[in-house]
């Protein structure tokens, strides 16, 4: 006799089920702290500029990805912009259905070079398309708590 | 580059530096869930744990008899013959003083992990578990061990319904 027994009853199949208790914690650093500060007190966008490359990072770096010199220029960018690109979610990051579902969009923001991956809102997934002119709608300064979340989401600005 | 920095900008943090809120940041909780198959031989072998029995294998060719169960014989690769209920005594093989938990915190009664040689198996194929109603200065390899059982309703099929092995008194 040999042990070549197999599973064939569903009830005996085993498994051993638990959790990996994780937390990672992500700290906005020296540029995105003014960044995010500067969008939760005055609802303004800020971003860097590197005057030898002509570039305006936006979100803010503190060095130049091209030519790494520390920027330390801060200009006021406009909180409107195009799409870039955009996707529309119908699942959560747990697969749940998202009802409505939700549209992700890069924003790329006027007088930069840069942008946002943010929500578009008050418009159907349909109706959105690429280089379509949207602008921030910022939440109220008392719920805004320093975070990208501040600014609620994008919408298409009216004709 | 780094070479002609002389000060690094910024600031270490604190642990006081979040509880405080004195800088933003985000925390993320990924789901980590999982399920792992037991298989043929662990799922048995957990079966019988929540009946208060441990159960090994035995392998006919090489004459081992092993815990936890498998269901080939890693020496001879063919499949294990028998299964065989063992007794709940063992004696420590080896172990370890441990003062901090698995996530750094210290401890100062240490944990006592221990590896368990079954009475019953092959030499030198135990089982890992933690020593109990002993003095971490009474502990020494080829100490005599028996299980400590939780009660049968509290037992769900986890090598943790045995709480913890506690030396055999003298006599038994």
């Amino acid at each position: 006799m040999s042990i070549l027994e197999k599973v064939d009853k569903l009830h005996h199949a085993v498994a051993w089920r638990g959790d990996m208790p994780i937390t990672s914690r992500y700290t906005a650093g020296i540029a995105g702290e003014k960044f995010l500060r500067t969008i939760k007190e005055e609802a303004r966008i800020l971003g860097t500029r590197c005057g030898a490359c002509g570039l305006t990072y936006v979100p803010a770096m503190t060095f130049c990805e091209r030519c790494f010199a520390e920027l330390d220029e801060w200009v006021e960018v406009a909180s409107q912009g195009t799409v870039f690109t955009y996707t529309v979610l119908y699942r959560d990051l747990d697969e749940k259905r998202l009802d409505p579902p939700a549209i992700l969009a890069y924003v790329k923001l006027e007088g930069s070079d840069g942008g946002l991956v943010h929500y578009l809102g008050e418009i159907e997934p349909e109706a959105v398309h690429i280089d379509m002119a949207v602008e921030a709608v910022f939440k109220d300064a008392a719920e805004r708590e320093g975070s990208i979340l501040d600014i609620a989401y994008f919408r298409p600005v009216s004709e | 580059m780094t070479v002609n920095i002389k000060d690094f900008p910024g600031v270490y943090l604190r642990e006081s530096d979040f509880t405080e809120k004195k800088v933003l940041f985000t925390e993320w909780s990924p789901n980590a869930q999982y399920a792992w198959d037991a298989g043929v031989a662990i799922g048995r072998y957990l079966a019988e744990l929540k009946e208060g029995r441990l159960v090994g294998v035995r392998c006919n060719q090489c004459r081992r008899t092993v815990i936890p169960p498998r269901t080939f014989c890693e020496w001879c690769f063919r499949p294990m013959d028998d299964w065989v209920t063992l007794p709940d005594t063992g004696t420590v093989n080896t172990f370890s003083l441990c003062y901090v938990t698995w996530d750094m915190q210290y401890l100062t009664d240490p944990q006592i992990p221990a590896v368990i040689d079954i009475d019953g198996t092959t030499p030198r194929v135990g089982i890992m578990h933690m020593m109990g109603e002993v003095a971490p200065d009474d502990v020494e390899i080829g100490l005599k061990v028996q299980a400590v059982w939780k009660p049968a309703e509290e037992r769900e099929g986890s090598i943790l319904d045995i709480k913890y092995f506690r030396p055999l008194p003298n006599d038994e």
